[in-house]
Protein backbone atom coordinates (compact mmCIF):
# COMPACT_ATOMS: atom_id res chain seq x y z
CA UNK A 1 0.00 0.00 0.00
CA UNK A 2 0.96 3.80 -0.47
CA UNK A 3 -0.64 6.94 0.50
CA UNK A 4 -1.86 9.32 -2.66
CA UNK A 5 1.01 11.44 -1.42
CA UNK A 6 3.75 9.05 -2.79
CA UNK A 7 2.46 8.89 -5.79
CA UNK A 8 4.64 9.39 -8.12
CA UNK A 9 5.44 8.76 -12.23
CA UNK A 10 6.42 5.29 -12.70
CA UNK A 11 4.65 3.56 -9.44
CA UNK A 12 2.37 0.69 -10.71
CA UNK A 13 -0.68 0.69 -8.92
CA UNK A 14 -3.79 -1.53 -8.78
CA UNK A 15 -6.67 1.35 -9.83
CA UNK A 16 -10.38 -0.42 -9.85
CA UNK A 17 -9.26 -3.99 -10.21
CA UNK A 18 -6.91 -3.35 -13.31
CA UNK A 19 -2.98 -2.87 -13.32
CA UNK A 20 -1.98 0.93 -14.02
CA UNK A 21 1.15 2.92 -14.24
CA UNK A 22 1.32 6.30 -13.27
CA UNK A 23 2.05 8.23 -16.39
CA UNK A 24 2.13 11.83 -14.91
CA UNK A 25 1.38 12.84 -10.78
CA UNK A 26 0.84 16.76 -10.75
CA UNK A 27 0.24 18.19 -6.77
CA UNK A 28 -3.08 20.38 -6.95
CA UNK A 29 -3.70 22.27 -3.73
CA UNK A 30 -7.20 24.36 -4.29
CA UNK A 31 -6.23 26.18 -1.07
CA UNK A 32 -9.60 26.44 0.59
CA UNK A 33 -9.24 22.55 1.00
CA UNK A 34 -7.01 19.66 1.26
CA UNK A 35 -4.36 19.22 -1.10
CA UNK A 36 -4.85 16.21 -3.79
CA UNK A 37 -2.85 14.76 -6.53
CA UNK A 38 -3.91 14.08 -10.14
CA UNK A 39 -2.98 11.41 -11.79
CA UNK A 40 -2.65 9.67 -15.33
CA UNK A 41 -2.77 6.44 -15.46
CA UNK A 42 -2.17 3.66 -17.59
CA UNK A 43 -3.88 0.39 -18.05
CA UNK A 44 -0.85 -1.75 -18.45
CA UNK A 45 -2.93 -4.07 -20.36
CA UNK A 46 -5.07 -2.06 -22.45
CA UNK A 47 -2.85 0.94 -23.11
CA UNK A 48 -5.60 3.12 -21.98
CA UNK A 49 -4.83 6.56 -20.45
CA UNK A 50 -7.64 7.56 -17.20
CA UNK A 51 -7.15 11.13 -15.35
CA UNK A 52 -7.76 10.40 -12.01
CA UNK A 53 -7.77 12.81 -8.73
CA UNK A 54 -6.79 11.66 -5.20
CA UNK A 55 -6.81 13.25 -2.36
CA UNK A 56 -3.76 13.46 -0.26
CA UNK A 57 -2.96 10.58 2.04
CA UNK A 58 -5.81 8.12 0.49
CA UNK A 59 -4.35 4.94 -0.26
CA UNK A 60 -3.74 2.81 -2.95
CA UNK A 61 -2.52 -0.67 -3.64
CA UNK A 62 0.64 -1.00 -5.40
CA UNK A 63 1.94 -3.93 -7.54
CA UNK A 64 5.41 -5.02 -7.90
CA UNK A 65 6.89 -4.34 -10.99
CA UNK A 66 10.60 -5.69 -12.05
CA UNK A 67 12.61 -2.82 -13.93
CA UNK A 68 15.01 -4.34 -16.58
CA UNK A 69 17.03 -2.04 -19.09
CA UNK A 70 16.15 -2.94 -22.44
CA UNK A 71 16.54 -1.63 -26.21
CA UNK A 72 14.42 -0.92 -28.85
CA UNK A 73 15.27 -2.96 -31.99
CA UNK A 74 11.76 -2.85 -34.85
CA UNK A 75 8.44 -2.56 -35.30
CA UNK A 76 5.96 -3.77 -37.66
CA UNK A 77 2.65 -2.80 -38.92
CA UNK A 78 0.96 -4.08 -35.00
CA UNK A 79 3.58 -4.68 -32.81
CA UNK A 80 7.18 -3.34 -31.01
CA UNK A 81 9.80 -5.28 -30.90
CA UNK A 82 12.64 -5.04 -27.96
CA UNK A 83 15.68 -7.30 -26.50
CA UNK A 84 15.88 -7.36 -23.00
CA UNK A 85 19.73 -6.28 -22.15
CA UNK A 86 20.01 -8.07 -18.91
CA UNK A 87 18.29 -11.43 -20.26
CA UNK A 88 18.68 -11.10 -24.02
CA UNK A 89 15.18 -12.28 -24.31
CA UNK A 90 13.32 -10.51 -27.27
CA UNK A 91 9.58 -9.39 -27.08
CA UNK A 92 7.13 -7.97 -28.57
CA UNK A 93 4.31 -5.21 -27.19
CA UNK A 94 1.21 -3.69 -29.39
CA UNK A 95 0.95 -0.37 -30.81
CA UNK A 96 -2.03 0.19 -28.52
CA UNK A 97 0.62 -0.64 -25.03
CA UNK A 98 3.09 1.80 -27.05
CA UNK A 99 1.17 4.65 -28.06
CA UNK A 100 2.73 7.63 -28.14
CA UNK A 101 6.21 7.04 -27.05
CA UNK A 102 6.62 5.46 -30.37
CA UNK A 103 7.68 9.16 -31.05
CA UNK A 104 10.44 8.81 -28.85
CA UNK A 105 12.17 5.61 -29.92
CA UNK A 106 14.85 5.06 -32.44
CA UNK A 107 16.59 2.43 -33.49
CA UNK A 108 18.78 0.90 -30.37
CA UNK A 109 16.85 3.02 -28.35
CA UNK A 110 17.58 2.25 -24.23
CA UNK A 111 14.73 2.19 -22.42
CA UNK A 112 12.86 0.06 -19.66
CA UNK A 113 10.91 -2.65 -19.77
CA UNK A 114 8.46 -3.47 -16.57
CA UNK A 115 7.14 -7.27 -15.91
CA UNK A 116 4.73 -8.35 -13.71
CA UNK A 117 4.97 -12.05 -12.85
CA UNK A 118 7.28 -12.31 -15.63
CA UNK A 119 5.34 -11.08 -18.66
CA UNK A 120 6.85 -7.98 -20.54
CA UNK A 121 3.84 -5.34 -19.90
CA UNK A 122 5.14 -1.87 -20.68
CA UNK A 123 8.13 0.62 -21.23
CA UNK A 124 9.33 3.35 -20.21
CA UNK A 125 11.74 5.72 -21.62
CA UNK A 126 13.79 7.49 -19.65
CA UNK A 127 12.19 10.73 -18.14
CA UNK A 128 14.89 13.12 -20.68
CA UNK A 129 16.50 11.98 -23.98
CA UNK A 130 18.83 13.75 -26.44
CA UNK A 131 17.98 14.22 -30.16
CA UNK A 132 19.04 15.61 -33.32
CA UNK A 133 16.92 18.25 -34.60
CA UNK A 134 16.06 17.43 -38.39
CA UNK A 135 13.72 20.39 -40.06
CA UNK A 136 12.96 23.56 -38.01
CA UNK A 137 12.47 26.71 -39.56
CA UNK A 138 15.00 29.54 -39.24
CA UNK A 139 14.51 31.84 -35.72
CA UNK A 140 13.30 35.09 -36.79
CA UNK A 141 14.12 37.90 -33.86
CA UNK A 142 11.47 39.91 -32.12
CA UNK A 143 8.91 37.01 -33.27
CA UNK A 144 6.42 37.86 -30.66
CA UNK A 145 3.29 36.20 -32.07
CA UNK A 146 4.71 32.40 -30.76
CA UNK A 147 5.69 33.26 -28.00
CA UNK A 148 9.33 32.71 -29.01
CA UNK A 149 8.83 29.30 -29.37
CA UNK A 150 8.80 27.23 -33.10
CA UNK A 151 8.41 23.75 -34.20
CA UNK A 152 11.16 21.54 -34.63
CA UNK A 153 10.76 17.84 -36.23
CA UNK A 154 13.56 15.57 -34.15
CA UNK A 155 14.86 12.39 -35.50
CA UNK A 156 12.93 10.51 -34.11
CA UNK A 157 10.06 11.36 -35.88
CA UNK A 158 8.60 13.42 -33.32
CA UNK A 159 7.44 17.52 -33.10
CA UNK A 160 8.65 19.65 -30.64
CA UNK A 161 8.60 23.48 -29.36
CA UNK A 162 11.67 24.92 -29.35
CA UNK A 163 12.91 27.84 -28.51
CA UNK A 164 14.23 30.86 -31.49
CA UNK A 165 17.65 30.00 -31.48
CA UNK A 166 17.56 26.44 -32.21
CA UNK A 167 18.88 24.79 -35.84
CA UNK A 168 18.96 22.43 -37.66
CA UNK A 169 21.09 19.87 -37.16
CA UNK A 170 21.78 20.50 -33.47
CA UNK A 171 21.42 18.33 -30.20
CA UNK A 172 18.74 19.13 -28.12
CA UNK A 173 17.53 17.33 -24.62
CA UNK A 174 13.35 16.23 -24.83
CA UNK A 175 11.27 15.61 -21.48
CA UNK A 176 9.58 12.86 -22.83
CA UNK A 177 6.84 12.71 -20.13
CA UNK A 178 5.40 16.25 -20.87
CA UNK A 179 7.69 16.36 -24.74
CA UNK A 180 8.74 19.50 -23.86
CA UNK A 181 12.09 21.16 -24.48
CA UNK A 182 14.56 20.86 -22.00
CA UNK A 183 18.23 22.40 -23.32
CA UNK A 184 20.66 22.37 -25.93
CA UNK A 185 22.78 18.94 -25.18
CA UNK A 186 26.66 20.36 -25.74
CA UNK A 187 27.83 17.00 -24.60
CA UNK B 1 16.04 30.41 -17.77
CA UNK B 2 13.66 32.48 -19.32
CA UNK B 3 14.46 33.92 -22.36
CA UNK B 4 15.17 37.81 -22.76
CA UNK B 5 12.28 38.07 -24.91
CA UNK B 6 10.24 36.98 -22.13
CA UNK B 7 11.52 38.70 -19.14
CA UNK B 8 10.99 41.89 -21.73
CA UNK B 9 6.67 41.02 -22.07
CA UNK B 10 6.27 40.22 -17.97
CA UNK B 11 8.40 44.03 -17.41
CA UNK B 12 5.66 45.29 -19.94
CA UNK B 13 3.21 43.49 -18.20
CA UNK B 14 3.52 45.04 -14.60
CA UNK B 15 3.98 48.15 -15.92
CA UNK B 16 0.32 47.90 -17.67
CA UNK B 17 -1.27 46.63 -14.59
CA UNK B 18 -0.14 49.04 -12.67
CA UNK B 19 -1.19 52.12 -15.13
CA UNK B 20 -4.59 50.25 -15.35
CA UNK B 21 -5.25 50.93 -11.27
CA UNK B 22 -3.38 54.08 -11.42
CA UNK B 23 -5.90 55.49 -14.04
CA UNK B 24 -8.72 54.17 -11.56
CA UNK B 25 -7.41 56.09 -8.63
CA UNK B 26 -6.08 52.88 -6.57
CA UNK B 27 -3.72 53.77 -4.35
CA UNK B 28 -0.36 51.10 -4.46
CA UNK B 29 0.81 49.92 -1.33
CA UNK B 30 3.12 47.82 0.11
CA UNK B 31 2.46 45.45 2.84
CA UNK B 32 5.21 43.57 5.36
CA UNK B 33 6.23 39.91 3.84
CA UNK B 34 7.17 38.99 7.28
CA UNK B 35 4.65 38.83 10.24
CA UNK B 36 4.02 37.67 13.24
CA UNK B 37 0.47 36.33 11.91
CA UNK B 38 0.21 35.19 8.94
CA UNK B 39 -3.36 34.09 7.50
CA UNK B 40 -5.53 30.89 9.47
CA UNK B 41 -6.25 29.45 6.06
CA UNK B 42 -6.48 25.67 7.31
CA UNK B 43 -4.85 24.16 4.44
CA UNK B 44 -2.59 26.60 3.84
CA UNK B 45 1.58 26.12 5.61
CA UNK B 46 3.24 29.49 6.04
CA UNK B 47 7.70 29.76 5.97
CA UNK B 48 8.36 29.92 10.01
CA UNK B 49 11.06 31.75 11.24
CA UNK B 50 12.38 33.64 14.36
CA UNK B 51 12.97 37.24 14.92
CA UNK B 52 15.55 38.27 17.61
CA UNK B 53 15.77 41.16 19.06
CA UNK B 54 19.17 43.34 19.87
CA UNK B 55 20.67 43.71 23.26
CA UNK B 56 18.51 41.73 25.05
CA UNK B 57 18.22 38.51 22.38
CA UNK B 58 14.57 38.20 23.26
CA UNK B 59 13.04 35.68 20.59
CA UNK B 60 9.79 36.00 18.52
CA UNK B 61 8.20 33.31 15.92
CA UNK B 62 7.49 35.34 12.80
CA UNK B 63 6.00 33.89 9.45
CA UNK B 64 5.95 34.40 5.98
CA UNK B 65 2.88 35.86 4.66
CA UNK B 66 0.28 33.44 2.97
CA UNK B 67 -1.66 36.31 1.54
CA UNK B 68 -1.65 40.00 2.14
CA UNK B 69 -5.16 39.86 3.30
CA UNK B 70 -5.28 40.75 6.97
CA UNK B 71 -3.48 43.84 6.03
CA UNK B 72 -4.79 44.85 3.40
CA UNK B 73 -8.69 44.71 5.64
CA UNK B 74 -6.82 46.39 8.53
CA UNK B 75 -6.27 49.34 5.19
CA UNK B 76 -9.66 49.43 4.50
CA UNK B 77 -10.64 50.05 8.31
CA UNK B 78 -8.11 52.98 8.03
CA UNK B 79 -10.25 54.84 5.68
CA UNK B 80 -8.47 53.69 2.12
CA UNK B 81 -11.35 53.37 -0.33
CA UNK B 82 -9.40 51.77 -3.59
CA UNK B 83 -6.24 50.11 -3.03
CA UNK B 84 -4.03 47.59 -4.45
CA UNK B 85 -0.75 45.38 -4.09
CA UNK B 86 2.07 43.24 -5.91
CA UNK B 87 3.51 41.56 -3.63
CA UNK B 88 5.45 38.54 -3.17
CA UNK B 89 3.45 35.27 -0.62
CA UNK B 90 5.16 32.09 0.20
CA UNK B 91 2.97 28.89 0.91
CA UNK B 92 4.95 25.66 2.11
CA UNK B 93 4.27 22.24 0.75
CA UNK B 94 3.20 24.16 -2.51
CA UNK B 95 5.46 22.48 -5.06
CA UNK B 96 5.68 21.16 -8.80
CA UNK B 97 3.01 20.12 -11.31
CA UNK B 98 3.85 22.96 -13.10
CA UNK B 99 1.45 24.97 -11.10
CA UNK B 100 2.46 25.39 -7.81
CA UNK B 101 6.04 27.55 -6.64
CA UNK B 102 6.42 28.00 -2.54
CA UNK B 103 7.21 31.95 -3.39
CA UNK B 104 4.73 33.18 -6.01
CA UNK B 105 3.78 36.85 -6.84
CA UNK B 106 0.06 38.53 -5.31
CA UNK B 107 -1.87 40.70 -6.88
CA UNK B 108 -4.78 41.81 -4.80
CA UNK B 109 -6.99 44.63 -5.40
CA UNK B 110 -10.02 45.99 -2.99
CA UNK B 111 -12.80 48.51 -2.93
CA UNK B 112 -15.21 50.05 -1.08
CA UNK B 113 -18.70 50.79 -1.80
CA UNK B 114 -18.76 47.36 -4.06
CA UNK B 115 -19.44 43.64 -4.28
CA UNK B 116 -17.96 40.44 -5.79
CA UNK B 117 -19.79 41.03 -9.39
CA UNK B 118 -18.20 44.93 -9.38
CA UNK B 119 -14.77 42.78 -9.05
CA UNK B 120 -15.55 40.46 -11.94
CA UNK B 121 -15.96 43.59 -14.04
CA UNK B 122 -12.50 44.24 -13.24
CA UNK B 123 -11.05 41.36 -13.95
CA UNK B 124 -12.53 41.34 -17.15
CA UNK B 125 -11.18 44.96 -17.85
CA UNK B 126 -7.63 44.56 -16.10
CA UNK B 127 -6.80 41.88 -18.64
CA UNK B 128 -8.32 43.09 -21.32
CA UNK B 129 -5.94 46.11 -21.49
CA UNK B 130 -2.97 43.31 -20.71
CA UNK B 131 -4.04 41.05 -24.27
CA UNK B 132 -2.59 43.83 -26.95
CA UNK B 133 0.94 42.94 -24.83
CA UNK B 134 0.36 39.24 -24.53
CA UNK B 135 0.12 36.11 -26.76
CA UNK B 136 -2.38 34.08 -24.99
CA UNK B 137 -3.39 30.71 -26.57
CA UNK B 138 -5.72 31.48 -29.77
CA UNK B 139 -8.46 29.38 -28.89
CA UNK B 140 -9.20 31.03 -26.16
CA UNK B 141 -11.99 33.73 -26.69
CA UNK B 142 -11.67 36.90 -24.09
CA UNK B 143 -14.35 38.93 -25.83
CA UNK B 144 -16.44 40.13 -22.79
CA UNK B 145 -18.84 39.54 -20.97
CA UNK B 146 -17.13 36.04 -20.11
CA UNK B 147 -19.05 33.05 -18.66
CA UNK B 148 -20.41 32.92 -15.03
CA UNK B 149 -21.61 29.67 -13.49
CA UNK B 150 -22.69 28.91 -9.49
CA UNK B 151 -21.03 25.97 -8.13
CA UNK B 152 -24.71 24.89 -7.83
CA UNK B 153 -25.20 24.91 -11.74
CA UNK B 154 -22.22 23.15 -12.35
CA UNK B 155 -22.36 20.38 -9.92
CA UNK B 156 -25.64 20.24 -11.70
CA UNK B 157 -24.99 20.15 -15.44
CA UNK B 158 -21.84 18.18 -15.27
CA UNK B 159 -22.40 15.73 -12.17
CA UNK B 160 -26.46 15.86 -11.72
CA UNK B 161 -25.88 16.49 -8.16
CA UNK B 162 -28.40 19.42 -6.24
CA UNK B 163 -25.85 20.87 -3.57
CA UNK B 164 -28.61 22.34 -1.88
CA UNK B 165 -29.74 19.22 -1.19
CA UNK B 166 -26.89 17.34 -0.29
CA UNK B 167 -25.51 19.87 2.42
CA UNK B 168 -24.37 16.87 4.71
CA UNK B 169 -21.56 14.84 4.34
CA UNK B 170 -24.27 11.38 4.92
CA UNK B 171 -26.06 13.08 1.96
CA UNK B 172 -23.72 13.75 -0.48
CA UNK B 173 -21.68 10.41 0.38
CA UNK B 174 -24.70 9.10 -0.44
CA UNK B 175 -25.78 10.60 -3.69
CA UNK B 176 -21.46 10.52 -4.71
CA UNK B 177 -21.93 6.61 -4.29
CA UNK B 178 -25.39 6.50 -6.52
CA UNK B 179 -24.32 8.01 -9.16
CA UNK B 180 -20.69 6.37 -8.88
CA UNK B 181 -18.26 9.08 -8.34
CA UNK B 182 -15.26 8.15 -6.54
CA UNK B 183 -14.83 9.79 -2.97
CA UNK B 184 -12.65 7.57 -2.03
CA UNK B 185 -10.07 9.18 0.66
CA UNK B 186 -12.96 11.72 1.86
CA UNK B 187 -13.01 12.94 5.15
CA UNK B 188 -15.64 15.34 4.97
CA UNK B 189 -18.13 17.53 2.90
CA UNK B 190 -15.61 19.56 1.68
CA UNK B 191 -12.87 16.40 0.34
CA UNK B 192 -16.06 15.08 -1.30
CA UNK B 193 -16.60 18.82 -2.69
CA UNK B 194 -13.15 18.70 -4.12
CA UNK B 195 -12.92 15.30 -5.12
CA UNK B 196 -15.77 15.21 -7.61
CA UNK B 197 -14.85 19.08 -8.65
CA UNK B 198 -11.39 18.41 -9.50
CA UNK B 199 -12.36 15.07 -11.49
CA UNK B 200 -15.51 16.20 -13.03
CA UNK B 201 -16.03 19.84 -12.92
CA UNK B 202 -12.22 21.44 -13.40
CA UNK B 203 -11.32 19.66 -16.56
CA UNK B 204 -13.73 21.94 -18.51
CA UNK B 205 -13.82 25.11 -16.90
CA UNK B 206 -12.27 27.94 -18.94
CA UNK B 207 -10.95 26.31 -22.07
CA UNK B 208 -12.48 28.43 -24.78
CA UNK B 209 -13.27 31.70 -22.71
CA UNK B 210 -12.41 32.56 -19.05
CA UNK B 211 -15.23 31.53 -16.93
CA UNK B 212 -16.38 32.85 -13.25
CA UNK B 213 -17.12 29.86 -11.25
CA UNK B 214 -19.02 31.61 -8.20
CA UNK B 215 -21.50 31.29 -5.15
CA UNK B 216 -19.39 28.73 -3.45
CA UNK B 217 -20.51 26.69 -0.59
CA UNK B 218 -20.06 29.09 2.96
CA UNK B 219 -18.14 26.36 4.42
CA UNK B 220 -14.85 27.78 1.92
CA UNK B 221 -15.81 30.97 2.62
CA UNK B 222 -12.82 32.04 4.41
CA UNK B 223 -13.34 35.90 4.86
CA UNK B 224 -16.15 36.23 2.85
CA UNK B 225 -19.66 37.51 3.42
CA UNK B 226 -22.43 34.34 3.01
CA UNK B 227 -24.65 34.79 0.44
CA UNK B 228 -28.03 37.05 1.47
CA UNK B 229 -30.33 34.57 -0.60
CA UNK B 230 -28.97 31.72 0.68
CA UNK B 231 -26.40 31.09 3.61
CA UNK B 232 -25.11 27.77 2.53
CA UNK B 233 -22.92 29.81 0.40
CA UNK B 234 -21.19 32.79 0.04
CA UNK B 235 -20.76 35.86 -1.97
CA UNK B 236 -17.06 34.11 -3.55
CA UNK B 237 -15.85 33.67 -6.56
CA UNK B 238 -13.00 32.20 -9.01
CA UNK B 239 -11.91 32.99 -12.26
CA UNK B 240 -10.60 30.01 -14.26
CA UNK B 241 -8.71 30.44 -17.71
CA UNK B 242 -7.81 27.06 -19.60
CA UNK B 243 -8.85 24.84 -16.69
CA UNK B 244 -6.43 26.71 -14.36
CA UNK B 245 -7.60 28.93 -11.45
CA UNK B 246 -6.25 32.44 -11.50
CA UNK B 247 -8.18 34.59 -8.65
CA UNK B 248 -10.37 34.58 -6.05
CA UNK B 249 -12.63 37.29 -4.54
CA UNK B 250 -15.12 38.01 -2.41
CA UNK B 251 -17.83 40.32 -0.90
CA UNK B 252 -15.73 40.87 2.10
CA UNK B 253 -16.81 39.85 5.34
CA UNK B 254 -17.32 42.89 7.84
CA UNK B 255 -18.85 41.52 11.17
CA UNK B 256 -16.36 41.58 13.50
CA UNK B 257 -18.69 38.52 15.57
CA UNK B 258 -19.17 36.07 12.66
CA UNK B 259 -15.52 37.02 11.57
CA UNK B 260 -14.12 36.51 15.17
CA UNK B 261 -16.42 32.84 15.28
CA UNK B 262 -15.29 31.73 11.96
CA UNK B 263 -11.53 32.36 12.85
CA UNK B 264 -12.48 30.20 16.11
CA UNK B 265 -13.26 27.40 13.41
CA UNK B 266 -10.46 27.84 11.70
CA UNK B 267 -8.57 27.65 14.50
CA UNK B 268 -9.84 24.08 15.78
CA UNK B 269 -9.74 22.90 12.19
CA UNK B 270 -5.83 23.59 11.82
CA UNK B 271 -5.71 21.85 15.47
CA UNK B 272 -7.62 18.71 14.09
CA UNK B 273 -5.01 18.71 11.12
CA UNK B 274 -1.90 19.02 13.38
CA UNK B 275 -1.06 22.38 12.05
CA UNK B 276 0.23 25.54 13.98
CA UNK B 277 -2.61 27.18 15.50
CA UNK B 278 -2.36 30.71 15.31
CA UNK B 279 -3.38 33.57 17.32
CA UNK B 280 -6.38 35.68 16.32
CA UNK B 281 -5.31 38.81 15.00
CA UNK B 282 -7.29 41.41 17.37
CA UNK B 283 -6.27 44.66 15.40
CA UNK B 284 -7.72 43.08 11.98
CA UNK B 285 -11.18 41.66 13.97
CA UNK B 286 -11.28 45.70 15.39
CA UNK B 287 -10.37 47.45 12.20
CA UNK B 288 -13.64 45.41 10.32
CA UNK B 289 -15.74 47.52 12.67
CA UNK B 290 -14.10 50.89 10.77
CA UNK B 291 -14.93 49.39 7.30
CA UNK B 292 -17.72 52.41 6.64
CA UNK B 293 -19.07 50.65 3.25
CA UNK B 294 -19.63 46.67 2.05
CA UNK B 295 -16.33 46.27 -0.02
CA UNK B 296 -14.86 43.48 -1.92
CA UNK B 297 -11.33 42.44 -2.55
CA UNK B 298 -9.31 39.91 -4.84
CA UNK B 299 -6.36 37.74 -4.86
CA UNK B 300 -5.12 37.33 -8.51
CA UNK B 301 -2.03 34.77 -8.78
CA UNK B 302 0.23 37.13 -11.15
CA UNK B 303 2.83 34.10 -12.02
CA UNK B 304 -0.47 31.89 -13.15
CA UNK B 305 -1.79 34.91 -15.25
CA UNK B 306 1.48 35.14 -16.94
CA UNK B 307 1.40 31.45 -17.86
CA UNK B 308 -2.12 32.15 -19.49
CA UNK B 309 -0.87 35.57 -21.53
CA UNK B 310 2.22 34.32 -22.59
CA UNK B 311 0.94 30.67 -23.46
CA UNK B 312 3.38 28.86 -21.14
CA UNK B 313 2.84 25.53 -19.51
CA UNK B 314 4.61 25.77 -17.09
CA UNK B 315 4.65 28.28 -14.00
CA UNK B 316 8.26 27.37 -14.41
CA UNK B 317 8.38 29.28 -17.63
CA UNK B 318 7.41 32.75 -16.01
CA UNK B 319 9.14 32.66 -12.83
CA UNK B 320 13.32 33.30 -12.72
CA UNK B 321 15.04 30.57 -10.83
CA UNK B 322 12.41 28.81 -9.74
CA UNK B 323 12.68 26.80 -6.68
CA UNK B 324 12.47 23.35 -8.53
CA UNK B 325 15.44 24.68 -10.42
CA UNK B 326 17.36 26.11 -6.98
CA UNK B 327 16.92 22.66 -5.06
CA UNK B 328 18.36 20.95 -8.09
CA UNK B 329 20.94 23.13 -8.42
CA UNK B 330 21.57 23.47 -4.66
CA UNK B 331 20.95 19.56 -3.02
CA UNK B 332 21.39 17.30 -6.15
CA UNK B 333 17.88 16.64 -6.53
CA UNK B 334 16.76 14.87 -9.30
Amino acid sequence: MATTTNITQGLAVKYKNQDWIVSFAQFVNPGKGAAFTRAKLKNLKTGQVVENTFRSGESIETIDVVRNKCQYLYNDSSDFYFMDNETFEQFALSADIIGDQKDFLLDNTECYSLYIDGTPMSIQLPPKMTFTVISTPPGVKGDTATGGSKEAIIDSGATIKVPLFIKEGERIIVNTEDRSYVSKDNS
Amino acid sequence: MIEAHTLKQISTLYREIRRFFDQQDFIEVHTPIMTPIPGMEPHLTPFETTLTTPLDNKQYPVYLNTSPELQMKRLLGAGLEKIYNITKVFRDYELGGGRHNPEFTMLEWYRQKADYFDLMTDCENLITTLLPHSNPNPKIDFTTPWDRATTQELFHQYCDIDLNQNQTFEKISQTAIFKNLDIAGCQDWDDIFFKIFLNHIEPHLGINKPIFIYEYPATQAALSKKSTKNTFFAERFELYIDRQEIANAFSELIDPDEQTQRLKEEQELRKSLNKRVFPIDEQFIASLKSIKHPSAGIALGIDRLFMVLLNKLKIEEVILFPMDQLLKENFNNQ
